[in-house]
Parts: C-alpha cells; sequence; structure tokens
C-alpha cells in the first residue's frame, strides 16, 4: 500500500487547503450574514417578480463536450502507448484510425461554432420565417383571422 | 451473508472491510442522486458514488480503471452535467410531486423490492467460481515470462485485450464518441427552449435569451 | 464447431498474436461509417452549407456501396462458408448478411424519403444523414455482432443516434418529448442489458458467444441462478428495442413525435437489428437453455401479438396506429423465434422465418411510413387518420400505394406480407406451439381490421362536397381531436391541472399554426392535394415493388431467408 501514501498525503492536504479556507473567510470576513434582500439582484428598486435568468452560454456545454470526448480518447491511447513496443505498426494503424475518426468529430465542433467565442453567430439555419399570418394566428389564437381576406374564399 | 461468500473468495479481513466500507458510500451516494432536492447536490452525490466504484477498482488490483473512473467519470462526465443543470438554471424547481399515472409511486416501490429481494436470493443461491480469466494480472509480476524487455502490469494487459479481442470494439467506439458529439451539436445549438420545457412555446418562436421573459408575460 | 477458441488467451503468454482481419466481413460497416465521417468531414470543411441534393446524394451511393458489399458477402458466404473474424468478435453468416442487406437498403431508401422532407421542413446541414447512417453502422453492427459488447455497442450508437433524430424536428414539441422518453426509457433499457451482460460474464467467464455456447455444452452449470438473471435482463433489454408488450410503452409516442421518415427507419432497422441479435444471442449461445426460455418468448409473443392489434384499433392518429401494428408486427416475428428455440431443422425454420418476417416488414413500414410523411405536409403534423378521407380521388396513385403497403401488413395474398406471415405460423405450428399459432392469426384478423378501416376511409366518396367551408370545418374537427388526443396522453410536463390546461391551449395553437390548412393560402390546398417529391415516389415504389414483387414470386426471397440460417446452430 505504499504507493498509495502520497495519494493519501495530497488529499490530507487538499483538505486542509479546504478546512483551511472556510476557516479563514469565516475569520478574515465581515460577519454579517447575507439576506434574502441583499443577494437579491438589484432592479431599479422593483421587487423582481420571477428569477433572473442565469444560465451559461451553450457554449460551456460544446467545450465540456470536447473535453469529454478528447478524454476518453486519451484513456484509449495510455494502454496503447504501454504497449507500443509490442503491437507496432498494426496498433499504430488501429489508433491512427480511431484518432482520425474522433477527430473529425473534433473539426465537426469547430466548424459549428464551438470555440468561437466571439459575439453571438447565428447558427440556425432553415428557421422558418416568421410571416404576418402565423404571428396574428398565434397572438389571436384563431383559424381565421380577419386580416387575411383570401381565407374566405 | 456477503461476507462470508467474499472470505470463501480468499480476500482478507481488509478486503472486506474496503469492500463494506466503500459499498456503503455507493449506495449512500445512488439514494444521494435520488433523494436530493438540489440538483447540484444530486450530481455531487454521483461524484460519491462513483469514487466508491474507484475505491472496488483499485481493490481489485484494476488502478488503471480507478484512476480513469476518477478522471473521466468524476472529473468529465460530472462536470458536464454540472454544466448543463447550470444551463438549465440552478434554482429552476420542477414540481415532482405530481403523478401522471395514478399509483406509480408505490408500484415503483413494490417492484424494487421486489427486485431486491430476487437479487439477494440470487446471491444466497448462487455459486460465483466460474471459468472467468480476468483482463487484470498481478502488478509487479510480469505477464510475459518469455520476453523480459516486454511491460507488464495490468496496464499491458489491458492494452493486449484491447487491440486483440476488444479491437473491433475498440473501433466502434469511435463511432459512438461522434454521434455523442453530433448529437449534442445537433440538440443544443440553437438554445432550444422547447427541448427543456416542451408544448410551452409556440414552434416558430425565435430562440432568444430573452423567451423567458417573454414566457412569463404571456 | 470449426471454431478454435480462445486464442487470444493463449497468445498473452507468447507475444501478442494480432488478430486476423477478414476485411470482407466488415466492409459494409466501414463503407456505412467511413461515407458518413467523410461525409462529415466535408460538410465541416467547407464554408457555405452542403447542399440538400449534394448529401441525399451522397447518402444514396454510400448505402448503395454498402448494399453492394453486403452482396458480395452473400457470395463469398455461399461459396466459402461463413466464418468469424477479429478474434471471433465479427461473424460473417448468412444471417448477418441479410441484416446487412435489410439495413443498407432501409437505410438507402430513408435517404430518398428523407431528402423530400429536408426540403419540406427547411431542414440544411449533413446531420440528419450522418446520423441515420451510424445508426445504420449501429444495426449492422448487432446484425454480425459474435460477441456480447459489439452487441451493447452496436446497440448504443444505434439508440443514440436515433434519440437525437427523434428529436431532430425543432418545430414540433412533440418531437422533443418523443426524444425524451426514448432517451429516459432507453437509457434504463441499456443499463438493464449492460448489467445483464456483466451477469451473464460472471456465469459463463466470457462475453463471446461462441464461448458461451462452447461453455454451456461442455459445463453442466448446477446453480444456474446468475446465468438465468443475466439472460431475463438481457431479453428485457432487447425486449424493450423491438417493443415487445410489456416494454413497449415508448413505442406510440415515440413514432408519433418522431419526424415521420425516422419513425420508419426506427421502426424497420432498430427492430430488425433487435430480433437479429436477440435472435443470435438466443438460438446460438442460450440454445442450451431453450427450455428455459422458450416460455417467455410465447408468453411474450401472446402478450405482443393480442396488445398491438386491439390497442391499435381505438388510435386516431396514423402513426400511432403504425406504432401499435409495428407491435404487433413483433409478435409475430416472436412466434418465429419461439419456433426458433426447437431443435434442428424446425429451429432453422424458425430463424429463416423470423428474418424473413423482419425482411418483409422493413418495406411495408418505410414505403408505408413514407406515404404518411408525405402526406404529413409541412409541420409533420397532418397525421388524422381522419386526413384521409376520400385520398383515393384526391390522389388515387398515393393512395393506391398506402392501400397496397397496409394490406400487405394485414397479410392479404400476393404481398410479402402474407408469405411472412404464414411462414412463422407455419414454422410455429411444426414447433408445437399450435396454440400460439391459433393466437397469431386472431390478431392478425384483428390488425385486418384497422389495415382494412383506413383503406376504406381512403376511398369513402364522403368528402367530395368541394364545399371549402365545410372542409375547413372538418380540419378544426380534425385538429380538435388532436389537442383532445394530446391531453389524453398526459404530456411530459403537465404538473398540475392548471398547467395541463394552459399545454393544451398551447398545444392548440401550435397545431393551428403547423397544420398548413390554416397557415398556407388557400390556393395550395385546392381539395388538399399535396406534392409528392419524386424521390419519395420512387422510394414507395421499390417499397411497393418489393412487396408485390416478392408476394407473386415469392421463392428468390425465401430462399434467401432460408441460406440466412446462423453459423453456430447448436
Amino acid at each position: 500500500m505504499d504507493q498509495y501514501l502520497p495519494i493519501v498525503l495530497l488529499l490530507g492536504l487538499g483538505l486542509l487547503f479546504a478546512a483551511g479556507s472556510f476557516v479563514g473567510s469565516s475569520l478574515l470576513g465581515p460577519a454579517k450574514k447575507p439576506t434574502g434582500a441583499k443577494i437579491a439582484p438589484y432592479e431599479c428598486g422593483i421587487v423582481p417578480d420571477h428569477e433572473p435568468p442565469q444560465r451559461f452560454p451553450v457554449r460551456f456545454y460544446l467545450v465540456a463536450m470536447i473535453f469529454i470526448i478528447f478524454d476518453i480518447e486519451i484513456v484509449f491511447l495510455y494502454p496503447w502507448a504501454v504497449i507500443f513496443r509490442e503491437i507496432r505498426v498494426f496498433g499504430f494503424v488501429e489508433v491512427l484510425v480511431f484518432a482520425v475518426v474522433v477527430f473529425v468529430a473534433f473539426l465537426f465542433l469547430i466548424s459549428n461554432g464551438a470555440l468561437n467565442w466571439g459575439p453571438a453567430k447565428r447558427l440556425s439555419e432553415g428557421m422558418p420565417s416568421r410571416t404576418s399570418d402565423s404571428t396574428i394566428l398565434r397572438i389571436t389564437a384563431t383559424p381565421s383571422p380577419p386580416t387575411s381576406p383570401e381565407r374566405a374564399a | 451473508m456477503t461476507l462470508t461468500l467474499l472470505a470463501a473468495g480468499g480476500a482478507t479481513i481488509p478486503d472486506i472491510i474496503v469492500f463494506a466500507v466503500s459499498a456503503a458510500v455507493i449506495i449512500m451516494g445512488a439514494f444521494g442522486v435520488v433523494t436530493s432536492r438540489n440538483p447540484v447536490h444530486a450530481a455531487l452525490s454521483l461524484v460519491m458514488t462513483l469514487f466508491g466504484v474507484a475505491v472496488l477498482f483499485i481493490e481489485q488490483d484494476a488502478n488503471f480503471l480507478a484512476a480513469v473512473q476518477v478522471i473521466v467519470y468524476a472529473g468529465a462526465i460530472v462536470v458536464l452535467f454540472l454544466f448543463v443543470i447550470m444551463f438549465l438554471g440552478v434554482d429552476r424547481r420542477e414540481n415532482i410531486e405530481a403523478e401522471p399515472l395514478v399509483g406509480q409511486r408505490p408500484l415503483a416501490l413494490i417492484f424494487v423490492g421486489v427486485a431486491v429481494a430476487s437479487l439477494v436470493a440470487l446471491l444466497v443461491s448462487s455459486h460465483w467460481v466460474t471459468g472467468a480469466h480476468g483482463v487484470v494480472g498481478p502488478i509487479n509480476g510480469s505477464v510475459n515470462p518469455g520476453s523480459p524487455g516486454a511491460p507488464s502490469g495490468e496496464v499491458a494487459q489491458l492494452g493486449k485485450q484491447l487491440f486483440t479481442t476488444y479491437l473491433f470494439a475498440f473501433e466502434a467506439t469511435a463511432a459512438l464518441l461522434v454521434i455523442a458529439v453530433v448529437g449534442a451539436v445537433v440538440l443544443a445549438r440553437r438554445e432550444r427552449r422547447d427541448l427543456e420545457k416542451p408544448s410551452v412555446e409556440s414552434p416558430d418562436d425565435e430562440p432568444s435569451s430573452d423567451s423567458s421573459e417573454k414566457e412569463v408575460l404571456r | 464447431m470449426r471454431v478454435a477458441l480462445l486464442i487470444a488467451s493463449a497468445s498473452l503468454h507468447g507475444g501478442i498474436a494480432m488478430p486476423h482481419i477478414a476485411y470482407l466481413a466488415i466492409l459494409p460497416e466501414i463503407v456505412m461509417l467511413g461515407g458518413a465521417i467523410l461525409l462529415l468531414a466535408v460538410a465541416s470543411l467547407v464554408r457555405s452549407a452542403l447542399n440538400v441534393t449534394v448529401i441525399t446524394v451522397s447518402t444514396l451511393v454510400i448505402s448503395l456501396a454498402s448494399l453492394a458489399a453486403a452482396l458480395w458477402q452473400f457470395f463469398d458466404v455461399q461459396s466459402h462458408g461463413a466464418y468469424t473474424t477479429l478474434d471471433h468478435a465479427v461473424v460473417l453468416d448468412g444471417f448477418s448478411v441479410l441484416v446487412t442487406v435489410l439495413v443498407a437498403s432501409a437505410m438507402a431508401l430513408t435517404a430518398l424519403v428523407g431528402d423530400g422532407y429536408q426540403r419540406r421542413e427547411g431542414l440544411a446541414g449533413p446531420e440528419f444523414n450522418v446520423l441515420a447512417m451510424v445508426s445504420a453502422t449501429g444495426a449492422m453492427l448487432m446484425g454480425e455482432a459474435n460477441d456480447l459488447v459489439i452487441v451493447f455497442l452496436g446497440l448504443e450508437i444505434l439508440s443514440i443516434a436515433l434519440y437525437v433524430l427523434a428529436a431532430f424536428n425543432r418545430r414540433r414539441a412533440e418531437s422533443g418529448e418523443a426524444a425524451l422518453k426514448y432517451f429516459l426509457l432507453g437509457g434504463f433499457s441499456s443499463a438493464i442489458f449492460v448489467y445483464g451482460i456483466a451477469l451473464t460474464y460472471g456465469a459463463t467467464g466470457t462475453t463471446n458467444l461462441t464461448q458461451i455456447a462452447d461453455f454451456l455444452a461442455k459445463n453442466v452449470v448446477v446453480s444456474d441462478g446468475l446465468l438465468l438473471a443475466g439472460l431475463t435482463l438481457l431479453l428485457v433489454g432487447f425486449a424493450f428495442k423491438v417493443a415487445a408488450v410489456p416494454f413497449h410503452m415508448w413505442t406510440p409516442d415515440v413514432y408519433q413525435g418522431s419526424p415521420t421518415p425516422i419513425t420508419g427507419f426506427m421502426s424497420a432497422v432498430a427492430k430488425a437489428a433487435g430480433f437479429a441479435a436477440l435472435i443470435r444471442v438466443f438460438v446460438s449461445s442460450f440454445g442450451v437453455l431453450r427450455v428455459d426460455w422458450q416460455p417467455i418468448i410465447y408468453a411474450l409473443a401472446v402478450v405482443t401479438l393480442l396488445v398491438g392489434a386491439v390497442l391499435a384499433l381505438i388510435q386516431t392518429d396514423i402513426k400511432r396506429m403504425l406504432a401499435y401494428s409495428s407491435i404487433n408486427h413483433a409478435g409475430f416475428v416472436l412466434l418465429g423465434l419461439e419456433a426458433a428455440g426447437a431443435l434442428g431443422k424446425v429451429g432453422a425454420r424458425g430463424v429463416s422465418s423470423a428474418l424473413y418476417y423482419l425482411f418483409a416488414y422493413t418495406f411495408m413500414a418505410i414505403g408505408s411510413f413514407a406515404i404518411v410523411s408525405v402526406l404529413g405536409g409541412r409541420g409533420d403534423a397532418a397525421h388524422e387518420i381522419s386526413n384521409y378521407k376520400g385520398l383515393g380521388k384526391r390522389q388515387p396513385f398515393l393512395a393506391l400505394a398506402f392501400a397496397v403497403l397496409l394490406l400487405s401488413q394485414a397479410g392479404a395474398p400476393f404481398t410479402t406480407g402474407f408469405w411472412a406471415k404464414l411462414q412463422v405460423v407455419a414454422a410455429a405450428v411444426d414447433a408445437n406451439s399450435v396454440p400460439l399459432a391459433v393466437i397469431a392469426m386472431v390478431s392478425a384478423a384483428v390488425a385486418a381490421f384497422f389495415y382494412l378501416r383506413v383503406v376504406l376511409l381512403m376511398y369513402s366518396p364522403k368528402k367530395f362536397v368541394s364545399d371549402q367551408e365545410g372542409d375547413r370545418l372538418e380540419n378544426l374537427d380534425a385538429s380538435g381531436d388532436a389537442v383532445a388526443s394530446t391531453s389524453a396522453r398526459e404530456p411530459l410536463w403537465s404538473g398540475s391541472g392548471r398547467q395541463t390546461a394552459l399545454v393544451n391551449e398551447l398545444n392548440a395553437t401550435l397545431l393551428l399554426e403547423s397544420s398548413p390548412e390554416t397557415i398556407e393560402v388557400p390556393d395550395e390546398r385546392e381539395g388538399d392535394v399535396v406534392n409528392v417529391p419524386v424521390l419519395a415516389v420512387v422510394a414507395i415504389g421499390i417499397c411497393i415493388a418489393v412487396t408485390v414483387g416478392f408476394g407473386v414470386f415469392p421463392a428468390p426471397l425465401a430462399d434467401f431467408a432460408h441460406k440466412a440460417s446462423l453459423l453456430f446452430m447448436p
């Protein structure tokens, strides 16, 4: 079990750091507990009637996706690296095939703007165009709005 | 009962203790996932379960798998879950009290009870000793006595299995990863509000960041 | 048993012997997956979005190349016999060839139908076809897998792509609901399936199907609780995929919500792949345990046949009706599987009859859903059965095609549906399951009702009042019905009564908006004639040709199915 000693030590250090952070912040920080009014978002003095939208941009999700894909690829690469000298070209080709396929997934992500952190790019194509007809329909929810005279025919 | 079975399989007392503790951690984590009201707490309970499984891997000398378990599952996948939770809003409350099918909860309890009982019955009645040949070899012992320079250990064993018996499975995994990416992009890229909340959005609503306000105003 | 065992474990002790790869055995998969990946790469690299035509044509070329590779496999198997490759992970035999041919043709047909659909719904990008192709690769893997791990990977590749495809139409709320239901239940069933693999591995010490069969042949498992539990869990996983009855709950909702070309693909390919793997695992690996699993399959077949037929009677949505009819068809295939449990020639007949049924069903299902897709109109929402009233006058060819396909599904003579039903029932009788055969006949009679109802509706003269006003009212009626049916099957998010009301109201809005009758200007609904895309006509034509052609001349297809016996018959 000697080989796990460093891990246990690291674990202890991590715990120590976490506990230290809590203790330190409670000692050093102002001792005022936040109230509901204090943590509420300021909205021109008006009490907000619903929770403000707190959402991550979807790109975070795509980045996490990239991370997982390559994480799993590396998991497979490690055993390959260990026995690389024994399986030689065969193993190399097999891993290459695997890596190329995964790389195409990466290309696809890039082309869809997964790593594009500029101003929001319109990714959607082929969204139905909104016509005045459909808008009127949506608001009034009646099948025959008065504004479309052709319908009476 | 489990303990006697384990002992019969040549386990030592520390083995049994480690198993019992990590099994308890796994089950507690699993309960935490199901019962937590806060989705973030549920995700963290999942981490606990995954750590427990990693400990079980280590106990069976599958150190590499344990590391993978922690890095990929606890490290990456749960983080992805957290991203999704944040994406949907941490403080969103779903009404989970409603029962679309009357009586499904008691029925579910009964079925779970039956399943657990049959598992226990299986545990008692079965002989677990089989002709299984594991992938995992001795950590320090050489698996290739013939060639002294050859790498040994469980990662090498795993690699050999991966590139011989499971070669095709290995390559097929690439396809799985690709569709995971394509699927994620297809579902996520248009900030689809109607996926997270179907039927409360008219179909041709432009996906926009202020759609939550519109929803409230309606 | 002409296959050497355990090369892998022997090789571990003296250097690594790389597995021999017979590329022919995996050629259709390589073509299909490689083509999909290439298409994805090209689409990612070019600046502008690829044209739908380009994507459809390349998908067709890839599918047909895959089909050609499968036919090459067939001739190879005929001349050289069946074999396994890649360390016995993959098997090439008549069975796998038939499944591959079926999946590749289904993919080509889906590309044809999907082209018009993508144009109509304005979906750009290669994802639709790429996902379908990767899904088809997964189905092929399931057909030729000789290892439970490969079966599982094939199942996951097939299913995950289908989950996404089910949600592909963003404009329909049902699409998202269908995908979510399918994903949650499918993920659950996959977990059960993996558990089954683990228990089977625990009991036999291997996941290789040949080695499992070998282990069970050489060892008498005294206390086989573990093995039986594994077997049962595997069966649950498969039964979910093929929509056998206690595990069919997802089918109507998912079929209804998915984009219609995908529904056709799903009903044909997912069912065929699920049954292929189920038959291979149960007949060739667990053949020794037939006494244990045959009664379960028997019971599953009985409830699947009856529930599918009876519930289809009361549907008002054509896609839901076809979903229940697909459940009924699954019952017939189970009939073949039950017979396949028998020993010797009878068992082989059971296998080939089940395969024949799957093959016939593939073309009937894809053809039917192609027609439903074309008639669905923009928004893919006009699927009320009442919409089919008077179709025979409005669009005689489409109505005729639909009538032929429905009659074939009902089992009318001179169609493949008839021969398929005949084969499985005969196989069941051979296997001494006469009560089961009788139940199957009864369910076929019940099923004939709802198929004929649609056929009669199409040719009923009621709709020719040519009075637009009355017509419009009828449409309104139809959407009212749709709302009623939507609320009846409980939208996923209806937490409280108030919310349900809200959802209903919005559903009404949605339906009114998305149904072409109310949005489009009246000139398009001159008599409600939809224009049928040429490629869809081709697809429907091929389906009709196969259904009727092999119905009139059943010998070639029956011969094909007969040659498609398993490599490792016990």
